[in-house]
């Protein structure tokens, strides 16, 4: 999949969000540093998409800069087709968003927190009570937010991104500090949303969150984009575990039939969007017969580790990194 | 600007911090008033027999009556040039006024003292209001939630400017009015009336006060949406207060007191204000300093001092809304 395959796919009217050559420089005694490089971003209308990254890679930055709250040092982006900062108040109302942790008033309730909110953009009262009931607060509404867990915070952010019935959600890891139940139902929620027609950017560097929830995803590393697409496309084809009496003949048969083979120690890794069934005739044709031959089914944790590896080793990666 | 100024107004009145300090800017003058009457209360008959009875007491003492004769031997040194020895006996003996301490109420210097200590006391109040109103959006990092529902930052700064504004205006205009108004209830059960015009003045000086008073709030908050920390705020007011007055008057010596924040807020609230300044005074022929050495700040001279302050504050205070990054 290549990188910025989205773009390639989706015309610009059909995107939410769309950065171009976006940038972003921290000044401070240490010097410059560069969080966000050069960062092209497209998220498609519809659906659930991931932005992956690993801690420190420049998505909340991104998402600050998107919702107004950082200035970029270049680039531009927009949000539902309007350039932003400039436009930003124009399609605001649309957009709903919990950047980092849930940012609340900790001596109001719940509901003044949501009352104060809805009250700025003209909201009645009555939306404030059906989205704390949407998110499960309805019998807490009037605790205070310092009183309240962490999930219990988190929940009360997307209630206030609710208030807005948006067409854009923007969520900065909406599990983080959540149980079990509570990650199901946000998740459950975040599908909900999505299948409702509100486009989701899903910001999370728990990948099978990603996985599961998202239908497309971006993934970044030290600011850059390293790879973008669907989530499937993202995975890559099927590979194959194959164990045989001669590899070396096996590996010559199956690259003659357009097949990519990794030899290691053992046996063969096959790499091919070919059914298996295909594998085995290509090797019975060439009087081979196999002992193992399993599917292997790449995961997003392998794609992310692989792509981030430069990151994680503190290396900037090269330009034009993709899969 | 409306709907962004309810919601302020309700931000401000369901902070508890700020709840408790509106009721101080209510209680304080309560009780300066108070004290205030207490201290100046008529005298009563008891109190003035007692004073008669010390007076008798001590005018009958052997050192009175030595230092009346040491007086009639020369005058001129105990009275003054000029005097004669039929002027010491009632110079130097007792009278029941030297031992009633109690000054009566009046007016006037209710107006110079108390009042213009509750009106400073009102605007320190106002401009914690305005400091822990702000800091609070920035130290529980809510303001970045309300510029994802209002992410236009000059109307959220100006709807936040306007209700601490206008509470302070109404807090202080409520107050000064609660005042004087208990102070005009005490005047007149005492049979004290103001000197011709003294009304006026008070007048004046409530609506510089509540001037005063609103805009400290104002200042407060400005200060704290620029640091963005209250700690920051106070730091500083405490070090203008109280070091920077210091440092003043140590590097420049007495006539500094011009530059000084108290004496220009002062001569703003009073309607003008004396102070000592040492090249004020002219040198007589012994090279003594004649004259009272006193130069006048005006109510106009205060005022823009105060001014620049304030516009120098919230002009710094919209550009670091508009421009810096907000966490």
């Amino acid at each position: 999949m290549p990188e910025g395959s989205l773009v390639a796919s989706t015309t610009t009217a059909d995107l939410v969000i769309e950065t171009k050559g976006l940038r972003k420089e921290f000044t401070g005694r240490r010097g410059t540093r560069v969080a966000v490089n050069d960062l092209d971003l497209a998220v498609p209308r519809g659906g659930v998409h991931g932005f992956l990254g690993p801690n420190g890679s420049g998505k909340t930055t991104t998402i600050r800069m998107l919702l107004g709250l950082a200035r970029p040092t270049a680039g531009t982006m927009s949000l539902l087709g309007a350039p932003v900062p400039h436009r930003l108040t124009d399609v605001i109302d649309r957009v709903g968003a919990v950047v980092e942790s849930p940012k609340f008033s900790p001596t109001f309730s719940a509901r003044q927190n949501l009352q104060l909110l809805a009250g700025s953009v003209g909201v009645d009262r009555a939306a404030v009570d059906d989205a704390l009931v949407r998110v499960g607060l309805g019998d807490r509404a009037d605790d205070r937010f310092s009183s309240y867990s962490l999930g219990m915070k988190q929940r009360l952010a997307i209630a206030a991104t609710l208030l807005k019935s948006p067409d854009l959600l923007i969520l900065d890891e909406p599990t983080n500090g959540l149980d079990p139940a509570g990650i199901r139902e946000i998740r459950e929620l975040i599908r909900e949303l999505g299948e409702a027609g509100v486009t989701v950017l899903l910001s999370s560097h728990i990948l099978a969150e990603v996985q599961q929830v998202c239908t497309s995803a971006t993934i970044i590393g030290n600011g850059r984009m390293l790879a973008s697409g669907i989530v499937e496309d993202l995975l890559g084809g099927t590979s194959y575990r194959l164990r045989v009496g001669d590899p070396t003949a096996a590996g010559t048969a199956l690259e003659a039939a357009g097949m990519t083979v990794r030899f290691d120690g053992l046996g063969l890794d096959v790499i091919t969007d070919e059914p298996g069934d295909r594998i085995s005739r290509v090797l019975a044709d060439a009087g081979l017969y196999p002992s193992e031959l399993t599917p292997v089914r790449a995961d997003l944790e392998t794609i992310f580790l692989e792509l981030t590896a430069d990151d994680r080793m503190g290396a900037t990666p090269n330009d034009g990194v993709s899969r | 600007m409306m709907r962004l100024l309810k919601v302020e107004l309700n931000r401000l009145r369901w902070r508890r911090a700020i709840v408790v300090l509106l009721l101080a800017c209510v209680a304080v003058p309560i009780v300066l008033l108070a004290g205030y009457a207490w201290g100046t209360r008529p005298l009563g008959d008891a109190e003035i027999a007692e004073a008669k009875e010390m007076a008798a007491r001590d005018a009958s003492q052997g050192w009175v009556k030595r230092e009346i004769e040491n007086c009639e031997a020369d005058p001129e040194t105990y009275v003054g040039p000029g005097s004669g020895a039929e002027e010491c006996a009632e110079m130097i003996t007792p009278t029941y006024e030297n031992y009633l301490y109690r000054q009566p109420m009046e007016l006037e210097s209710l107006r110079t003292d108390v009042g213009a200590a509750v009106v400073t006391i009102l605007s320190g109040l106002m401009m914690l209001v305005g400091t822990t109103f702000a800091g609070h959006d920035w130290n529980t990092g809510s303001m970045s939630n309300q510029l994802l529902f209002e992410p236009r930052r000059l109307r959220v700064w100006g709807a936040k400017a306007l209700a601490v504004l206008a509470t302070g205006a109404v807090v202080g205009g409520l107050v000064l009015a609660l005042f004087w108004g208990g102070a005009s209830l005490l005047a007149s059960s005492r049979d004290i009336s103001g000197a011709p015009g003294l009304w006026s003045d008070v007048l004046e000086t409530q609506a510089r006060g509540v001037l005063a008073i609103a805009v400290a709030g104002l200042l407060g908050y400005a200060l704290t949406m620029l640091f963005r920390s209250t700690v920051a705020t106070l730091s500083l007011m405490f070090g203008v207060a109280i070091a920077g007055s210091l440092l003043i008057v140590g590097i420049f010596g007495a006539g500094a007191t011009r530059w000084l924040l108290p004496t220009n807020f002062l001569a703003f609230v009073l309607g003008g204000f004396e102070y000592f300044d040492e090249s004020a005074c002219t040198a007589s022929a012994d090279g003594m300093y004649a004259g009272d050495c006193m130069r006048r700040l005006s109510t106009m001279d205060g005022g823009i001092y105060l001014a620049v302050i304030v516009v120098v504050a919230v002009l710094l205070s919209l550009w670091s809304m508009q421009r810096r990054d907000v966490p």
